[in-house]
């Protein structure tokens, strides 16, 4: 592929340019409306401040806020983790009948919008024997069904790749115990791609906001539910917000991607 | 000699489709028996359950005078390589050979000592603290040899272990793990889908279909004396007969078998003189033309039309055979000791 | 398994537990409230038949409709073009291009709303600067509604087309189009006759997960334009969580109605895949099996080792 590639043409130059301006051009504005003191008919802002960060930090609501995000997807992604990576293992080597199955229950968060699972749980849970509605705890189960289908994907693809298997098998022959050899063979070749899906769990339930919003809005304020009361208040420091939001979540996706890479060059060599 | 692995009707169901069907074998101390057939025929199916990682659904496996089929895999003292050789890929080639030591609790000098001494043998002295996706395909399958030689099982599994190697490095693998299999008088027993892998390898081939052993025997017998059309086929290109064609090439058959087969090898060509010497001697000749001709290195395969039957037809390329071209009209010298009276499948 | 293994299926009693409460009972909770009349047992069509008599709720269902169809395909559009484009530059750089729109496609919700706010809302940095220049072109846009919402919901499908349909154009191999030209084709009928076919399916499973993507999208719209603008995720937020009336059975059908449609464009990319994975399936991921010296009839016939 890559040896016949041409030179680029200038028609596909020019498309790739206007297409990326066209998406960093919002991002880019919120960057410098963050930084800018005054932004008014002017191209670029005339005077510059760093204050909408201070101001941001010396809010107490702001960290608050962000305290309670990284503790329930802490917390969320940890719960995921301990269940998934047993019932994953479970069916990929012994229930591999069960894959289709599986495969449709992962798909239904895909195909069950936000809304509409919202709706779903605070019927179920406002009244009767479990009425968790407002709480942590709803929103825990609710966040556990969100990142579902990329914690499945991720750990069932680690299984794949290292032929868990197979190596299940040699392990076991050569004298290991099922849960020995799961220690000792199948979790060290698995963790990179394991740990890729948790951080990607992570960064999908930090961005969450119609589920928090609904289901417990009014009692426990998550980053995006602060930002979302501070849009109307002031401009520049909602974009400060924004901003940082973005910045964390750019972090998290860059170590994504050197743990992908580590894990291809792992398994390929 | 009472066996030392021996297979009781091992019975083995997936769904609805009968995989393995009451399948009896016995295997000696230190022999090397070849499962071979097709794909699906139930070959690497039946190592599984000798392993354990398969569970059988009736049939027993004694190893030693005792019936290991309610061990768990651990426990069995069996060793597997697998096609993939699925070696540990966060371990080094050292801490492959050990694991198996490591898990029976095996000390850490004796260890060493031991990997040190396989890693002599597979000749990759240097490799020892390679991680398995630095080494070539060959090199692993041999390390995955020496995982499972170190724990000295009782039994030896081999998962179709070449198929994933190149030709060459099938060939001397092929005879390295014989040469390393005799040494250690290693029982074992060898899964392939290639005849002629089986016939350089074993001490015994058991030819498998649709979840049988079909025929089993030396190398030797089972190329020389198939007992059915299917062996026939499998073994080695045998000219198989109906009943019809073999009474138009032979004139008459001494059984009332209904399929026959018949050695490439066992036709000979004639030209002009040797078809006047033939006829003087009193041999049943008959007439064709050559349809086609393939040089396959030190031998030169015709098939050749005759009497309503299209026969290949191997000859030893002595460079004098090259003058016979296509379409050109042969004589044949047929010899009915040769004809091979088959069994009904399944008989 | 054997019955010395059943212990392991404990593990997946969690597992079993946590999806029947958060992902089942939901679902089923949502659809029996739409059918339970009011304070007591009974089932009762009543909810669905307000809905559908009710002009404001159908104004909602068909605007979702027709704002996720208008921003699917021309995000699919879009995102056809510029994959194809970004398999003509050199590894490096479309492996940077790749990561940008990548990151990009996390900007959504809440925040992606916002900076259209800032930029092109009443107060916005373009809206201000163009007014002063004079720019009229601009002059009826308004952020706020339907058009506004068209570029908002645009801009987050076309980093998702562009990510969703760039392999498959990977998939088209150069050997297929070498192949072609040496059996005569031109490059049009490699497109029209290979290319496009081979793609077909991606484009229509993309198109589902496009049209899911913007019927279920609340946060954007929410931020946007709050209850100002009549969409169907936006009713059922607010008739749930009472920023307007409280009418939960009206909420559960409206859901009910959403997820139908949702589930439909799923269940079309579910199949469309199925199908393009017959085009792209890997050869060499099986195990390949080399050549007998001697191929045999039924070698062509042999299913896969059980």
């Amino acid at each position: 592929m890559e040896t016949s590639v041409k030179k680029t043409g200038l028609t596909h130059k020019l498309l790739m340019f206007v297409l990326m301006i066209y998406l960093l051009i919002p991002l880019l504005a919120t960057f410098l409306y963050a930084f800018a003191k005054e932004w008014q008919t002017t191209v670029l802002p005339e005077r510059w401040t760093v204050g909408w960060f201070s101001q941001m930090f010396q809010d107490i609501r702001f960290l608050d806020a962000l305290w309670t995000s990284l503790y329930l997807c802490s917390i969320s992604v940890a719960l995921s983790l301990v269940i998934m990576l047993p019932a994953v293992f479970i069916i990929t080597v012994y229930l591999p009948k069960w894959e289709s199955f599986m495969k449709g229950i992962v798909v239904l968060p895909y195909a069950v919008p936000g809304v509409v699972a919202a709706v779903g749980l605070i019927r179920a849970y406002s009244s009767g024997p479990i009425e968790i509605a407002g709480t942590a705890y709803i929103l825990i189960g609710a966040y556990f069904i969100v990142i579902l289908p990329y914690m499945y994907q991720g750990i069932r693809n680690s299984l794949l790749t290292v032929s868990a298997v197979e190596l299940l098998g040699s392990a076991e022959l050569l004298g290991a115990s099922r849960m020995k050899a799961f220690v000792s063979v199948i979790l060290p070749n698995i963790w990179p791609g394991v740990m890729t899906s948790t951080l990607l769990s992570f960064s999908v339930l930090f961005g969450e906001f119609v589920l928090t919003n609904m289901l417990v809005g009014g009692h426990i304020q998550t980053i995006q539910v602060y930002l979302y009361q501070r849009v109307g208040e002031s401009g520049h420091l909602a974009s400060a917000i924004a901003i940082s939001y973005f910045i964390f979540i750019l972090v998290l996706s860059m170590i994504l991607m050197k743990l992908g890479k580590r894990m291809n060059r792992g398994i390929e060599g | 000699m009472s066996a030392y692995l021996e297979l009781q009707g091992i019975r083995k169901q997936f769904g609805n489709t009968n995989v393995l069907n009451h399948v009896d074998l016995q295997i000696h101390e230190g022999e090397l028996v070849t499962l071979l057939g097709p794909s699906g025929c139930g070959k690497s199916t039946l190592l599984r359950c000798i392993a354990g990682l398969t569970d059988i659904d009736g049939g027993k496996i004694i190893l030693e005078q005792k019936d290991i089929v309610n061990l768990a895999p651990r426990n069995r003292e069996i060793g597997m390589v697998f096609q993939s050789y699925a070696l540990f890929p966060n371990l080094t080639v050292s801490e492959n050979i050990q694991y198996g030591m490591k898990m029976r609790g095996a000390s850490k000098g004796e260890r060493r000592n031991r990997s040190e001494e396989l890693l002599a043998l597979i000749d990759l002295e240097d490799k020892r603290d390679a991680y398995p996706r630095h080494l070539s395909g060959g090199q692993q399958q041999r390390v995955a040899l020496a995982r499972s030689l170190a724990v000295q099982p009782k039994v030896l599994l081999l998962d179709e272990p070449l198929s994933a190697l190149d030709a060459k490095i099938r060939k001397n693998l092929r005879t390295e793990i014989r040469d390393i299999q005799r040494k250690f008088n290693m029982t074992t027993i060898f899964v392939t889908h290639d005849q002629e892998e089986a016939l350089i390898i074993s001490d015994r081939v058991c030819l498998m279909n649709k979840g049988s052993i079909v025929q089993q025997g030396t190398p030797e017998e089972l190329y020389t004396t198939p007992r059915t059309e299917f062996v026939a086929r499998f073994m080695g290109s045998y000219n198989v007969l109906t009943r019809p064609e073999a009474l138009r090439l032979f004139q008459r058959v001494d059984s009332t078998a209904e399929r026959f087969a018949i050695r490439p090898e066992s036709f000979i060509l004639l030209d002009e003189e040797g078809r006047k010497e033939a006829l003087y001697a009193g041999k049943r000749i008959v007439d064709g033309n050559v349809h086609s001709v393939s040089i396959l290195g030190n031998i030169i395969r015709y098939a050749i039309d005759t009497a309503g039957v299209r026969l290949t037809i191997d000859v030893l390329n002595d460079g004098r055979s090259h003058r016979i071209g296509d379409q050109t009209a042969v004589s044949l010298a047929l010899d009915d000791s040769q004809l091979l009276h088959l069994e009904k499948e399944g008989a | 398994m054997k019955w010395r293994n059943r212990w392991i299926f404990l593990g997946l009693v969690p597992f079993v537990l946590m999806v029947v409460a958060f992902q089942f009972a939901p679902i089923l909770s949502m659809i029996t409230g739409s059918v339970r009349a009011e304070g007591g047992p009974g089932f009762t069509l009543s909810y669905y038949a307000r809905v559908f008599q009710s002009a404001y709720y159908l104004k909602a269902i068909k605007n979702s409709l027709l704002i996720s169809i208008a921003s699917s395909f021309i995000g699919i559009i879009v995102g056809l073009i510029c994959a194809y484009s970004i398999t003509r530059f050199s590894p490096r750089i479309r492996n940077r291009l790749l990561v940008l729109s990548n990151m990009t496609s996390n900007f959504s919700g809440v925040p992606l709303a916002f900076s259209y706010i800032i930029l092109l809302g009443n107060n916005g940095v373009f809206t201000l600067l163009f007014k002063q220049w004079g720019w009229n072109v601009f002059g009826d846009f308004n952020l706020y509604s339907w058009t506004g919402l068209i570029l908002v919901y645009v801009y987050f499908q076309v980093p998702l087309a562009l990510l969703l349909l760039y392999p498959s154009f990977y998939g088209i191999r150069d050997q297929w189009k070498e192949a072609a030209s040496l059996l005569g084709a031109s490059k049009w009928q490699f497109w029209t006759t290979i290319g496009i076919p081979v793609l077909t399916p991606a484009v229509f499973g993309t198109l589902g997960i496009l049209f899911a993507n913007a019927m279920g999208a609340y946060a954007t719209a929410y931020a946007l334009v709050g209850g100002n603008y009549n969409l169907l995720a936006v009713q059922i937020g607010s008739l749930v969580s009472g920023d307007v009336v409280n009418e939960p059975q009206l909420g559960n059908v409206l859901a009910v109605i959403l997820a139908l449609s949702t589930l439909l464009a799923v269940y079309l990319n579910h199949k469309m895949t199925q199908r393009s994975q017959a085009f792209n399936s890997n050869p060499s991921s099986r195990q390949v099996r080399t050549r007998r010296t001697f191929r045999r009839p039924w070698a062509t016939t042999v299913k896969e080792e059980l």
